[in-house]
């Protein structure tokens, strides 16, 4: 599951949330709880970590931190391209969906704001992960892995050491995907 | 993965590379995604209390952490669409630029204005690479 298939179901779920629409309680609730189990699921894992001494990696894990940050990412995201290729009206088989320099830029933007180890706040397009971010070179593998899995191909490591900032990703999912303006 | 190896790789790399195929392995183990993170971050607590050992005992354990990541491997990993091992693997050939020089005149001259300006760009290239590397040696020119 990519960040952006979370990301999806978690505007679904700020939809559900959203006060105009909250008519009947119950029915409403219980999708929402459903659904709020998708994001509760790396909580619950470093919860587990706490208990077996596992590191834990940021610095606020409660289950209430994470449902905040999450959901405020996430429609910040959505306000940002709502009506765009998310809900688009025509059927594309087995097609992706059309990339611009700008949707790039977005997702890549958005898979590293939804990781737990990078501060939303101090991202920025060029901002270099290992001396600004403060990610190890494990976390930097964590990144291009994500990156991998939202974008849908696979980015050798020889090429992956040299993506040391999301502007480098950009250029380089650009490059794979053919994509220049 | 699909490259091969033409230098000798670090240390750092060489676990960077093992921590990443042992993820793909715990991925394709454990498809509910909330199982494999617990595995996940339980491999990571693994790589993480040995970091700061000497360089001696890092490879000795790069070397089981190999041994068991192969003991371990899945029978039937999943792959990315386009890469090695996967479905839609060379599916799409992109032939490469030079095979419109091989076209036939007839064929060309169902296309004229792209042939033209092809043309002038081939001579603007050489017109470039002689500038940038100088005019060729005349025993390098033609066939051996």
């Amino acid at each position: 599951m990519s960040f952006t298939q979370i990301a999806r179901s978690c505007s679904r779920l700020a939809a559900t949330l959203a006060p105009r629409r909250v008519a009947s309680g119950i029915l409403i609730q219980s999708q929402a709880s459903r659904m709020m189990h998708r994001i509760a699921v790396p909580s619950m894992t470093s919860q587990l970590s706490q208990k077996f001494g596992v590191r834990s990696y940021s610095a606020k894990s409660t289950i209430e931190d994470i449902k905040f940050r999450v959901l405020k990412v996430v429609s910040a995201y959505d306000k940002e391209c709502r009506g765009r290729w998310q809900t688009q009206l025509v059927r594309r088989y087995s097609a992706k969906p059309p990339l611009s320099l700008k949707l790039i830029n977005e997702r890549v933007l958005l898979v590293l704001k939804l990781y737990d180890k990078i501060d939303p706040s101090k991202l920025n397009v060029e901002s270099h992960f290992i001396n600004d971010l403060g990610l190890d070179s494990l976390d930097h593998v964590e990144v291009i892995m994500a990156m991998e899995d939202e974008f849908g191909f696979e980015i050798p490591d020889s090429d992956a050491e040299k993506l040391l900032k999301p502007a480098d990703i950009i250029k380089y999912v650009a490059d794979k995907e053919d994509v220049y303006e | 993965m699909a490259q091969v190896p033409l230098a000798i790789v670090s240390h750092k790399r060489q676990v960077c590379s093992l921590y990443k195929r042992a993820l793909r392995n715990l991925e394709a183990w454990y498809d509910r995604r909330d199982v494999y993170r617990y595995r996940a971050v339980q491999l990571r607590a693994r790589f993480d209390e040995n970091c700061s050992k000497d360089l001696g005992e890092g490879i000795r354990l790069l070397a089981c952490g190999q041994r068991e990541l192969f003991e371990t491997k899945h029978f039937q990993p999943r792959n990315f669409a386009n890469s090695a091992g996967g479905c839609a693997f060379e599916r799409e050939v992109i032939p490469p630029d030079w095979v419109l020089d091989y076209w036939h005149p007839l064929e060309k001259a169902q296309y004229p204005e792209y042939f033209a300006k092809r043309e002038q760009r081939k001579k603007e290239f050489v017109t470039w690479w002689e500038k940038q590397y100088g005019k060729p040696d005349p025993k390098d020119l033609g066939h051996h």
